[in-house]
Formats: C-alpha cells, sequence, structure tokens
C-alpha cells in the first residue's frame, strides 16, 4: 500500500505500526489462500490426497474434505478484506477499528476450535496481540470528522425526514401494488396462495432496494472527492492534519451509513411478507446482506473513480459504466458463451466430455452468478428452498458421478465484492495521495 | 527578530513550459508582518501553495518553522494556518459546526473543541452568528470566519492569500485590525496582496514579486530608504528673487544633488531640491536657508509613497 504519512507524535508511530502488522496479516492470509487453492488442484488431480489436507489444514471438520478446502480459502480471503480495511481503518484512527479488530480475534479463536483450522490461530494471535497495543492508543482513535460533518448536512432540517418518508411511501406504494397485481391475477386463475404472494411480495421489495442502492450508492460516493475539489474545500482539508485514510473513509461511512438508515428503514416493510408466510428467516438475512455488500462495494467503486478524475460528473458516468459492464453486461455475455460452450463439451459423444471439463463449467457458473447480486439472491434463494442448502453442499457430476464441493453464490459473492471494496479503498487511498500534487 | 520562520531557496515550480516562480528566495523573519505584493500572475499564490504543501516545488527547497516542505509535510501543516484567495464554502454547515469541523481536522479533542470556538468567535467578532449557515453571511464575515478556521490549532505562522479582496474599505479596515492583533499575539503573518496601502500600513517587511522572481525584499525602513536614494525637498517661496538665492545657496552644500526650478504654482515660486543625505542634513538645509534671510513659504520634504516604489520596480513584464 501506500506509503504511511509522517509521524508527528509517537502515537502516529505506534499507529502506523499496528497498520503495517495488519496489512502483514492481509498478506499472509491471501498467500495462504493461493496455497490453499493450489493444494485443492493438487488434491483435484489425485496429486495429494484430500484427507491429509483435511487432517492437516481443517482437522475439527466433519464434512467432507474437499469442501473443507473450499471453506479455507474463502475464510482466508474474508481475512485479508477484513485486515485490509482495518489497516486503513487504524492509519483513519477510526475508534471502530478496536472492537472490529478484537472481533476478528474472537472470531479466528471461535474457527480455530470449531474447525481447527491452524491459520485461524496466527490470526487470532496477531489481532488480540494488536488489539492489546492498542488499548494504550484508545484515546487518540476518534469518531471520523468528515463523517460527523457530511451526516450533520445529510441529516439537518426536513429534508432529510422528507427523503425517508417518500422513500418509504413509494416502498409500501410498490408493495400494496405488486399485492394487487398478484391477487388479482390468481383471482382470475384461481389459486391464491398465501405463501406465494409473500414470496413474491418480498422478491419484489428486495428487487426495488437493490435498484435503488444500484442507483444511489455510486452517485453518493462519486463526487465524494470530486466534490470537495469542485468546491475549492479540498485544499482546506489538505492543509489540515486530516489525513487521506480519514478523508476516505469519512466520505464512505458517512454515504454508507445514510444507506444502511434506508435499508433499516424498509426492513418493518420486508416484514409483511412474513404475514403471508412463504419467506424465512434466513431469506430475510441473507437479502440483508445482499443488499450491504452491494452497497459498499459500489460505495467503493464510485469513490474510487472520485479519487481518479478531476469532475463529479466524470466520476459518475465512469461508476455507471464500470458498474453495468462488471455486474451486468459481462456476466450475461459471459454466461451465453458458458451456456454454448458447455452444451458443447456436455454432449454426450462429445470428445471434451469429461469430468474436468464440468467442473471447470460449474465453477466458472458459480463465479458468473456471484458476479451479479440479482443473480447470486435468486440462486441462493433455489437453492435454500429447494435443495435446502445455506452454504455448502455436494455437487454431482454427470459425467461420471463423483462429487465436488460448491458453495451457495451469496458466500462467494460476498467474499468476492468485500475482498474488491477492500482493494478499491486501499487504490483510492493511494490515488487520492497521488493526484495531491 | 533575526530567526527566519519561513526561507525558500531558489524555488523554481514549473507548469509544463511555463515556469510560474523562478527562483525565488524568501525570507520571514518571525514575528513580522510579511506583505507578498505583486502583479497578477507573478506567482504568489503558487509560491503560498508550495509553502503550504499544497504543491511540490520543481526544484529547490522550502522551509517553514524549520520544517522542510518536501521532507516533513506534515510538521509543515501543523505550523501553519492557511488562507487561500477563494472562500471554500461547505454549503449546509453552521458556523460552529465548520470551526468545529476543522478543530477535529486539528486532532483538537472534542472536551476541548466548544470552548476553543467561543474564543475564536470571540476573536473574530462573529460571537452572535455562532449558530447561522455559513453560507448566508456576507463577504467580510467569511473573511473572518476563515481567518478564525486558520487559527483553530494555534500555528505560529499565517499564510493569508489576499485576504482583504474583495471587501468594502470598512470590511478590510477590519481585517488589518486583526491581523495586527494576531501579530502581537506573537503570530507571523505572510499575507499576499495588491492592495498597497494595507502595506504601508502595517507591514514590518515587504516582498516584491514579479514574473516569479523577488525583486526587492526586506524591512519596510529598509525599503524605504533603498529605493528612495535621494529625498526631495520642496521648498515654496515668495519672489523670484529668493528662488535666485537658493540656488546659489544650495549650490555648493554637500549632499544636494541638483536644484531645479518648478513651475508656480498659484502665484508661488517653488524650487525642488535634490539631496541623498539624512535628517541631520535636512534639518542643516532649513537652517542655512533661514539664516540667510530668503522668504520662504513652505518647506517640505516629499515621501514617496509605496504605490510610486511599486511602479518603479515593476516593470510590467507579466501579461
Ligand atoms: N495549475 C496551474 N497550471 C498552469 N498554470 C498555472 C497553474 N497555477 C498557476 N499557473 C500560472 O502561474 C502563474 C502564476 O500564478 P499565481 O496564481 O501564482 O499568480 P498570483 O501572483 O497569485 O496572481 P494573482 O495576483 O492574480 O492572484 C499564472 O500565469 C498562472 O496562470
Ligand atoms: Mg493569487
Amino acid at each position: 500500500m501506500t506509503a504511511i504519512a509522517e509521524a508527528l507524535s509517537p502515537r502516529d508511530t505506534h499507529l502506523a505500526d499496528a497498520a503495517r502488522w495488519l496489512r502483514r496479516g492481509a498478506l499472509l492470509n491471501g498467500v495462504i489462500a493461493l496455497i490453499t487453492l493450489l493444494l485443492g488442484i493438487l488434491a483435484a488431480a489425485r496429486i495429494i490426497p484430500f484427507e491429509t489436507l483435511r487432517a492437516g489444514l481443517l482437522f475439527n471438520y466433519a464434512g467432507s474434505a474437499d469442501t473443507a478446502l473450499a471453506i479455507m480459502i474463502l475464510l482466508a480471503l474474508i481475512n485479508v478484506s477484513f485486515m485490509l480495511v482495518l489497516t486503513v481503518g487504524v492509519l483513519a484512527r477510526e475508534i471502530w477499528t478496536f472492537p472490529v479488530l478484537w472481533l476478528l480475534a474472537v472470531a479466528n479463536i471461535g474457527l480455530l476450535f470449531a474447525l481447527g483450522w491452524l491459520v485461524a490461530g496466527l490470526n487470532a494471535v496477531l489481532c488480540a496481540w494488536l488489539g492489546v497495543r492498542l488499548v494504550r492508543e484508545l484515546s487518540s482513535l476518534r469518531v471520523n470528522p468528515v463523517m460527523i460533518k457530511e451526516l450533520r448536512g445529510r441529516m439537518r432540517g426536513v429534508r432529510a425526514f422528507a427523503v425517508i418518508t417518500v422513500y418509504l411511501g413509494l416502498m409500501s406504494g410498490f408493495a400494496a401494488l405488486i399485492y394487487l397485481v398478484y391477487a388479482a391475477g390468481n383471482r382470475a386463475s384461481g389459486s391464491a396462495a398465501a405463501g406465494e404472494i409473500g414470496r413474491v411480495l418480498f422478491l419484489g421489495i428486495v428487487g426495488i432496494e437493490l435498484l435503488l442502492i444500484i442507483f444511489i450508492a455510486p452517485a453518493f460516493t462519486a463526487g465524494a472527492i470530486t466534490g470537495e475539489r469542485e468546491r475549492q474545500t479540498y485544499d482546506l482539508l489538505r492543509t489540515t492534519l486530516l489525513s487521506t485514510p480519514s478523508f476516505v473513509i469519512g466520505k464512505l461511512e458517512s454515504a454508507l451509513g445514510y444507506i444502511l438508515l434506508l435499508l433499516l428503514a424498509a426492513i418493518p416493510l420486508q416484514s409483511i411478507a412474513f404475514l403471508f408466510g412463504g419467506v424465512t428467516e434466513a431469506e430475510l438475512v441473507l437479502s440483508f446482506i445482499i443488499l450491504t455488500v452491494t452497497a459498499v462495494a459500489l460505495g467503493t467503486v464510485g469513490i474510487y473513480f472520485s479519487s481518479t478524475l478531476a469532475r463529479t460528473l466524470n466520476a459518475s458516468v465512469r461508476a455507471y459504466s464500470a458498474i453495468l459492464a462488471v455486474m451486468f453486461v459481462a456476466p450475461v455475455v459471459l454466461g451465453v458463451v458458458l451456456r454454448l460452450f458447455s452444451n458443447l463439451f456436455s454432449n454426450q459423444g462429445s470428445l471434451l466430455f469429461s469430468p474436468v471439463m464440468e467442473t471447470v463449467f460449474k465453477y466458472a457458473d458459480l463465479l458468473l452468478t456471484s458476479i451479479n447480486p440479482i443473480a447470486t439472491g435468486l440462486t441462493s434463494q433455489q437453492l435454500l428452498i429447494n435443495q435446502n442448502v445455506l452454504g455448502f453442499y455436494q455437487f454431482t457430476l454427470a459425467s461420471n458421478g463423483s462429487t465436488i464441493p460448491l458453495v451457495a453464490p451469496w458466500i462467494s459473492f460476498a467474499v468476492l465484492y468485500l475482498a474488491l471494496s477492500a482493494a478499491l479503498i486501499v487504490f483510492t487511498i493511494r490515488s487520492t495521495r497521488e493526484t495531491e500534487l | 527578530m533575526s530567526e527566519l520562520i519561513i526561507q525558500t531557496k531558489n524555488l523554481v515550480k514549473k507548469f509544463g513550459k511555463f515556469t510560474a516562480v523562478n527562483g525565488l528566495s524568501l525570507e520571514v523573519p518571525a514575528g513580522s508582518i510579511y506583505g507578498f505584493v505583486g502583479p497578477n500572475g507573478a506567482g504568489k499564490t503558487t509560491t503560498m501553495r508550495m509553502l503550504t504543501t499544497l504543491t511540490r516545488p520543481t526544484t529547490g527547497e522550502a522551509w517553514v518553522n524549520g520544517h522542510s516542505v518536501l521532507e516533513e509535510p506534515r510538521a509543515v501543516r501543523k505550523s501553519i494556518g492557511y488562507m487561500p484567495d477563494e472562500f471554500g464554502v461547505y454549503d449546509d454547515m453552521r458556523v460552529w459546526e465548520y470551526l468545529d469541523f476543522f478543530a477535529a481536522c486539528y486532532d483538537i479533542p472534542e472536551a476541548e473543541r466548544k470552548r476553543l470556538i467561543d474564543d475564536l468567535l470571540q476573536l473574530v467578532d462573529l460571537t452572535h452568528r455562532r449558530d447561522d449557515m455559513v453560507d448566508k453571511l456576507s463577504r467580510g464575515m467569511k473573511q473572518r470566519l476563515s481567518l478564525a478556521r486558520t487559527l483553530a490549532h494555534d500555528p505560529s505562522v499565517l499564510i493569508l492569500d489576499e485576504p482583504a479582496s474583495g471587501l468594502d474599505p470598512r470590511a478590510r479596515v477590519e481585517i488589518r485590525e486583526l491581523l495586527v492583533e494576531l501579530a502581537k499575539m506573537g503570530k507571523t503573518i505572510f499575507f499576499s496582496t495588491h492592495i498597497l496601502a494595507d502595506v504601508s500600513e502595517i507591514c514590518t517587511h515587504i516582498g516584491i514579486v514579479e514574473a516569479g522572481q523577488m525583486i526587492a525584499q526586506g524591512s519596510m525602513d529598509d525599503m524605504r530608504a533603498q529605493l528612495q536614494p535621494h529625498r526631495e525637498i520642496t521648498v515654496t517661496l515668495l519672489t523670484q528673487e529668493a528662488v535666485e538665492a537658493v540656488k546659489t545657496l544650495m549650490s555648493g552644500f554637500e549632499g544636494v544633488a541638483n536644484v531645479a526650478e518648478l513651475e508656480p504654482k498659484g502665484g508661488r515660486f517653488r524650487v525642488r531640491i535634490d539631496y541623498t543625505g539624512g535628517d541631520e542634513g535636512v534639518a542643516a538645509i532649513s537652517q542655512k536657508l533661514h539664516s540667510a534671510n530668503v522668504a520662504i513659504l513652505g518647506f517640505t520634504e516629499e515621501t514617496k509613497d509605496l504605490e510610486a516604489m511599486f511602479m518603479r520596480v515593476t516593470k510590467g513584464i507579466v501579461s
């Protein structure tokens, strides 16, 4: 990452040290994820037995050995994301870094004992050690001033209240519309299942929220840095002692804080779907995770372009085009290509019809699904309803009947997007510093 | 007054092929009020931006409060309060929130901020506008608020880019008085301006730049003496005979470079004496004319004002 700003006090030095260790931790987990992936490939090629790997690396896990490897890769990647965000957070002297650091320590201890993942032990030790060291610097951690400033502005007067009211009003109106249309449709066909209405209602509301996030998250952050430049307030900030990480994190926090508020405000509305039945708590939680993760990722995309470009308009246009291209166009196009190829290869008579090809297709399919939040949500829901799968499961290959480990897309989606967000935050800070001079 | 709080050595800033600052060497003594004067486009703002770590010099070095602008930017930022030439407005912010935000950016703990804000508002006389929106303030008030902001972390140097531009005469005087007050509090004030009256009124030091180069700098007294190698004494006389008398009396006097008869004005005869000596000499001239019983109506020494000095040194090279 970027060079750490010059220290003015022993405090600064301590915090910079902590950040350095967190970065090393992130790097270590990244390397471990890679190694695990390589081991998995070796095992799949029957060079080392899966059982040995499981016994050595994830010895408390009772499920199948190949799933164990998938779990380890994802856990390592989640650790990477958290540690990167913590690195930036510590540099920005965010107060939340302290609890999050301990949470990560505890979670890793939990993983160590529940799954027997040895790396978790290492992570836990690192986090706890840094957590103890951070106790001394607790008084220099603070609530981000940029976030306070932004939220004060955003929440002032009737405007904020009006926005939330209009938002909830529109959502309710939309929900009512869905209900009416659906009820009318059912009356015509003569069959009305309350559970189905509930599910449609739920999907409709979550869909609207997702659409909303896709539109407002980048908009909120695309102007974060360019806006300060355009209003000529950026120079004022840069001559203060406010660090670049503080600035970037503060902007993100305020945007995401507001979006989170909108999401939370809509939860009661989502719960109406419960009245009709047909929706489980798991679905509610999953939808919330997918929405939040989407908001975080799109928010960081916006701020990233805000840091690389000079004008808010350009930053918005770029952010929306990038999002459209990566999240929607690419998965659809690649999905079609993938479908064509797999049809070609899975033809029973085909020379290329092999377990390896099928496995590759299956994973590529998962990856493409995980790129798009809508596909992720729908696929995860289908898995939950049809196969009662929430997390990991075994998929039986048609070609030779052997099984491969797969994961519900919401997990791979969350890991992918969180890692992307963490990386983008780091890039944003870097490019903000670079364009400074 | 000898310790330099801002110093630059051969500072150069290029924008592409264009050289905005060209080998500028600046010396601002601690505790001074330094007027940084120069025509439009002379490179004043660019110099200030390098001193405030906002822009990197192309070559050359600069130190503020003993810290290198290149190597210790954060230490420099801690030592300075900077006011750019444009007022950056955050819409949707109250006056106290504006100060509170910047104080927080300077790591001032929340517990101390309330008192600090009250003190700052008192200093710039904005206590009654504490809860007003920033963008509702008049320009003069905004400028004072801006000044209060630069003081939030009690810096030792204030770098102010045209603090009085666009203000009405009363607001300008208010800002001027504020600057003098701050200087009394021990702060060094380095400010750029076009208004020479401001400089002659309050500055202890002055630097004149043109086309990115320092043309003249030093304390006001030195500069006056340096730029004004000879004094001009105008003697108003009653008769033409008196004119001749002055001419003969002065022709051999030590230090008198030239004696010229001027056009009579309002029926009075006038003579201009160009003199290179000191105050004692001026007194001696007056003494000599009186003792010779010349019919004198007036004896005045023209002090050349800063405006004339400025016009003389700057050549109008800048586009
Ligand atoms: N970012 C930039 N890119 C290109 N040229 C620049 C840039 N900033 C300043 N300049 C040029 O450098 C020269 C000096 O500008 P500067 O703003 O320092 O002058 P100044 O003395 O502050 O003038 P003024 O009295 O009008 O404020 C000008 O010709 C200006 O056009
Ligand atoms: Mg200027």
